[in-house]
């Protein structure tokens, strides 16, 4: 069921994890989370979880915190390019 | 051996399900909560499975409060078990290890096993309508296991399950996460290994209490 903003999402994840790069994927991030928003599908409280051990980026993530999360760390942008820019 | 942490959003989440639809089929011993320590998890070798839920990375898994239970440097007596690691990336390093040391059959995940939860969720993890798609799949697998069917059965359960939940997914997030699971699953060792088909368990049952979650 994609959309044009996550489309626009997987393309800024697909770039080299510059400051720029990653300030435009929380800003594409944002714009998803808006028109999902929009769209009627809000959740309680949606987390992004994973079970990797001692890591560089945080292992639970309010779906609401991911683009300040791009916009800050390399090593969850690589990880959500790993889970959404290569899908 | 069921290994079940309970300690954060993650592991409350993935446990919570097993809690829910696997721990009625199984017997002792049973770890779950403060109980999934190294101490109790080195010294219990009895049965023919070990399911685990727990923090992982390529070479080690871990338990409550992410105490270590598996390392490829010390390995317990695993000879003839099927091994399932819900848990990250121990399909590198820590599956294989495993297989070398006589398991029958592991299946766990190349990569991060990430999912979508409702934090809102917690106190009854099993409900939670965003984990599911991720998480049910994960449950059918051990059920599959525990029917005394094939781990090939189970983990082909698991795969076609995460890609048919991710097809018909709503949320591009969510559906991601599914794909990105289904891609990283590994199935190591000898997929003809099984175990003692254990009684199914008619649900629902009463859900059972958990401890309390203190974030």
């Amino acid at each position: 069921m994609a959309n044009a903003e996550w489309e626009r999402l997987k393309e800024a994840l697909r770039k080299p994890a510059t400051p720029e790069a990653m300030a435009e994927a929380a800003q594409r991030f944002r714009e998803y989370e808006r028109v999902k928003r929009l769209s009627g599908k809000p959740g309680s409280k949606p987390t992004l979880v994973s079970l990797g051990f001692r890591k560089d980026y945080p292992t639970q993530i309010a779906v609401r915190d991911i683009p300040g999360e791009l916009e800050r760390n390399p090593a969850f942008f690589e990880q959500m390019r790993k889970i959404v820019g290569e899908d | 051996m069921l290994a079940l942490p309970l300690h954060d959003l993650p592991t409350r989440s993935a446990s919570g399900f097993l809690i829910r639809y696997v721990v009625p089929r199984t017997g002792p011993p049973q770890l779950v909560g403060p109980l999934d320590r190294k101490a109790l998890f080195s010294t219990l070798a009895v049965g023919d499975a070990i399911i685990g839920v727990g923090h992982g990375d390529p070479a080690r898994f871990s338990g409550y409060r992410d105490q270590v239970l598996l390392d490829v440097s010390s390995i317990p007596d695993v000879r003839g078990k099927v091994v399932v690691l819900i848990s990250c990336q121990t399909a590198r390093q820590l599956g294989p290890a495993l297989i070398n040391a006589g398991a029958a059959s592991y299946i766990g995940f190349l990569e991060d096993l990430v999912w979508v939860m409702d934090a809102d969720s917690a106190a009854t993890p099993w409900s939670d309508k965003f984990a599911a798609p991720a998480m049910m799949p994960i449950v059918n697998c051990v059920n599959t296991i525990l029917d005394g069917k094939v781990t090939a059965d189970a983990f082909v359960v698991m795969t076609t399950e995460l890609m048919g939940n991710a097809a018909v997914e709503e949320d591009d997030l969510i559906a991601s996460c599914l794909r990105f699971n289904a891609k990283n699953a590994s199935l190591l060792g000898n997929p003809m290994a099984r175990v003692k088909a254990r009684p199914k368990v008619a649900f629902p049952l009463p859900p059972p209490p958990l401890f309390p979650f203190m974030p």
